[in-house]
């Protein structure tokens, strides 16, 4: 399970260990990186020190946060080397229904997909299915 | 007795001027001009100026013209013409140019005056009061706004996160594992249960009455020191409590206890974990009538470019803990009914002190 790896970013303990639980129980060896702090998480995907094999990498990145929302880290994202941008696969994690944040979210060329909360395994499966399509991976799920 | 209410009159003829102003001055505060370059300078330097009266023959510009051109820039003050003689031209022309609200009639008798300012001193009342109601609602729409924002965020959020630990814990027979999931549960909905307690202090604090009674600081911060016990003794935090109170003070207890509850709880939430030596310090000085309330913390601190927006509704300047964005906002309503005052100072990294002052009431 080289081609795909995971990075968690939320504010919120209980989600992480949820997105985590579902992630791993689809596949046990997919790697799974988590952050409380968005900062943090940044500082991470600028220095890259990932396997070689990795094709790509899902940051699941929660919308609402204090300190820096989800939009925020996109816009500090889209700052970086595009050569690392391509490397990763961000998927807007939303609670809420508001209209105006799922436009919000279009409206980024870096959201590729959305996925609300809680993550189930369907909605993971949905989601690997299209990123191997996409990037023609063995999602191995 | 309410200050009296400005007026301006502007004419060309000295006499009328003067003669105005002797029969007006004891009931209000007359301002006269000369010409319109006078005029502007009354309006300038008094702002609160409330009716202007303008005689419309006038060489350079006409009364019309005079109040057609202060429109857009002075929209506030009643506008009354005065005038010799009329013709239906002149009539239609003030009121759709000059925005007029009444005429009186050269020569003036007092009577008409006088209740010419006062019809217009009770539209300038009402137009007032209609511009500060309008800003209130403003506020209360954009305020309903931000919390229709929020709910579907901080309430939707535990409970999204509730139900997929439940979808999770079906394929989870790990005892531990279950264990675990469970104390972050728990977290989530305390979380959701401190931002609903919180949202019922916002309703209060908006819509209570103040009830005013003796405030004893000592009894009122023991009841503190108790619950926040607990706190200390579990996170190592040293609680050091010092009031000095030689006078009665009075005020309402409940906001009082709300400022309180919310500076000393972020204290003792926002503490450096890597710190040996964790302090909250609550100092309380009643002196000539004004409550000092200082409490101080050794914790994280707030970033400079956060210190400024702390107090906004919804508004968290930290990731760590779990912060409603509520609670200072709510300090700020509660000392704005006790016509109190905050001040804080931070230092990252080293502590966060918050000052408040409250007057007797």
């Amino acid at each position: 399970m080289k081609d795909l790896s995971f990075i968690i970013i939320d504010d919120t303990e209980l989600d992480h260990f949820i997105a985590r639980k579902v992630i791993t129980n689809a596949n046990k060896n997919f790697n799974v990186k988590s952050f409380l702090n968005p900062y943090q998480a940044l500082e991470h995907i600028a220095h890259p020190d990932y396997d070689e094999g990795i094709k790509i990498i899902l940051v699941f990145l929660d919308i609402y946060m204090p300190l820096m929302n989800g939009f925020e880290f996109v816009e500090q994202f889209e700052k970086l080397d595009p050569k690392i941008q391509e490397k990763y696969y961000i998927v807007a994690l939303t609670s809420s229904v508001e209209v105006s944040d799922i436009n919000l979210i279009r409206s980024y060329k870096s959201f590729k997909a959305r996925v609300t909360k809680p993550v189930t395994a369907t909605g993971l499966n949905t989601l690997l299915t299209k990123v191997g399509k996409e990037y023609n991976l063995e999602t191995g799920v | 007795m309410a200050e009296k209410i400005k007026i301006l009159y502007l004419d060309d003829e000295m006499d009328n001027l003067t003669g105005f102003k002797a029969t007006l001055r004891l009931d209000y505060q007359v301002f006269t001009a000369v010409n319109i370059p006078g005029a502007m300078e009354h309006l300038e330097k008094h702002p609160d100026i409330r009716v202007i009266f303008c005689d419309q023959r006038m060489p350079v510009k006409t009364g019309v013209e005079f109040f057609e051109g202060i429109r857009s820039t002075h929209p506030l003050p009643m506008r009354i013409l005065i005038t010799a003689y009329t013709d239906i031209e002149a009539v239609i022309d003030s009121i759709n140019r000059g925005n007029i609200f009444r005429f009186v009639k050269k020569p003036w008798a007092e009577a008409e005056l006088i209740s010419a300012i006062e019809e217009a001193n009770k539209f300038y009342q009402a137009n007032s009061m209609l511009a500060i109601k309008n800003e209130e609602l403003q506020k209360a729409y954009s305020e309903l706004d931000k919390f229709a924002y929020s709910v579907s965020h901080d309430i939707r959020g535990p409970l999204s996160g509730i139900l997929g630990a439940i979808n999770v814990a079906r394929e989870m027979y790990d005892i531990a594992e279950m264990k675990e999931m469970l104390f972050l549960m728990e977290k989530s909905l305390k979380k959701l249960d401190t931002y609903i307690l919180s949202m019922h202090d916002y309703y209060s604090l908006q819509r209570g009455e103040l009830q005013i009674c003796e405030i004893d600081f000592k009894k009122m911060t023991d009841e503190f020191r108790d619950i926040y016990k607990v706190f200390s003794n579990s996170a190592d935090i040293t609680f050091k409590v010092n009031i000095n109170q030689r006078e009665p003070f009075r005020s309402d207890t409940v906001p009082l206890k709300l400022i309180l509850n919310n500076l000393l709880s972020n204290a003792f939430k926002y503490q450096n974990k890597n710190n040996d030596a964790k302090l909250v310090e609550l100092n309380i000085e009643v002196n000539k009538g004004v409550a000092t309330i200082v409490v101080s913390d050794t914790g994280i601190g707030i970033l400079g470019n956060h210190l400024g927006e702390i107090f906004n509704l919804f508004y968290r300047a930290s990731s760590q803990e779990s912060g409603s964005g509520f609670g200072l906002y709510n300090v700020k309503s509660a000392l704005l009914k006790l016509n109190g005052q905050i001040e804080v100072n931070s230092v990252l990294n080293k502590g966060t002190t918050f000052k408040v002052t409250v007057p007797t009431k």
